[in-house]
């Protein structure tokens, strides 16, 4: 399916997304997770973060993501020292950024953690519909996580929402699948 | 039917809006996104015109890199 669509459809959350993915992407490997797929897809609802999980990098990959970051007008909201933020990092405790002028949105980072992250950027894509040049996880792999993981009322109807805008693409094997490393890793 | 019900069966049209319209949803999508945040940005710039108004914006959003934002400072 191709789609055409004319740049000033971006949304802010679209801009801010695609703004913050091209640093990241030009020094390690991320994804985008969770809800911002959803919303990205159609979804009509609001969020004040996108979720951003990257492969485990050293500190100084890190630094230059971060003064990268701070060069293109994004700051982090807990720390100027990209040192303590890495600290988060390495403790699997997220850390957020934003514009500096604005406190929303926010783009929520984490390192991978385990072999369900692993997995998720293995086997991550880019995806047509949303029209946005950014990384996601797989849309089964997201409806998996939000109905056996999150299982919100938001998280169950994002869920709907993707197998609804996605049904011919949806493989319920892989969903089965990660649902059961969901259960052994995550429960 | 009850609320919930009808909330779900809107969820649902509007799934199948998208589905089937994939150069169109977004236009409408776009606009609803956009208001969210417009509207945010005109309450964050009303609450820093009350008392305190930088502490309750660091407060709210937890900012801990007070320095980094300048308008807050």
């Amino acid at each position: 399916m191709i789609v055409i669509r004319e740049i000033s459809d971006r949304n802010i959350l679209d801009q801010f997304c695609e703004e913050f993915c091209a640093i990241v992407e030009r020094h390690c490997q991320y994804i985008i997770v969770s809800g911002f797929l959803a919303i990205a897809s159609g979804r009509t609802r609001g969020t004040e973060d996108i979720d951003m999980i990257i492969e485990r990098i050293n500190l100084e990959q890190w630094k230059i993501i971060f003064n990268e970051l701070d060069k293109r007008g994004f700051i982090c909201m807990q720390t100027s020292s990209f040192e303590e933020a890495y600290d988060y990092l390495k403790d699997n405790t997220s850390i957020r950024f934003t514009r500096k002028d604005k406190p929303l949105p926010e783009m929520e980072i984490k390192f991978a953690k385990d072999i369900l992250d692993k997995y998720q950027l293995d086997n991550r894509l880019k995806i047509k519909l949303t029209g946005l040049d950014v990384w996601f996880s797989s849309v089964n792999v997201n409806i998996a996580f939000k109905e056996e993981l999150l299982k919100s009322q938001k998280d169950l109807e994002d869920a709907r929402h993707l197998r609804i805008v996605f049904n011919e693409d949806l493989n319920e094997e892989e969903i089965k699948k990660i649902k059961l490393m969901i259960k052994r890793f995550r429960l | 039917m009850n609320s919930r019900q009808s909330h779900i069966n809107q969820i649902e049209r509007w799934a199948n809006f998208v589905r089937n319209n994939p150069t169109t949803w977004k236009k409408a999508h776009t606009q609803f996104i956009n208001a969210l945040f417009q509207k945010n940005e005109e309450v964050i710039q009303r609450i820093l015109k009350t008392p305190h108004g930088k502490e309750k914006i660091i407060e709210l959003y937890n900012i801990k890199n007070i320095e980094g934002y300048s308008w807050l400072k």
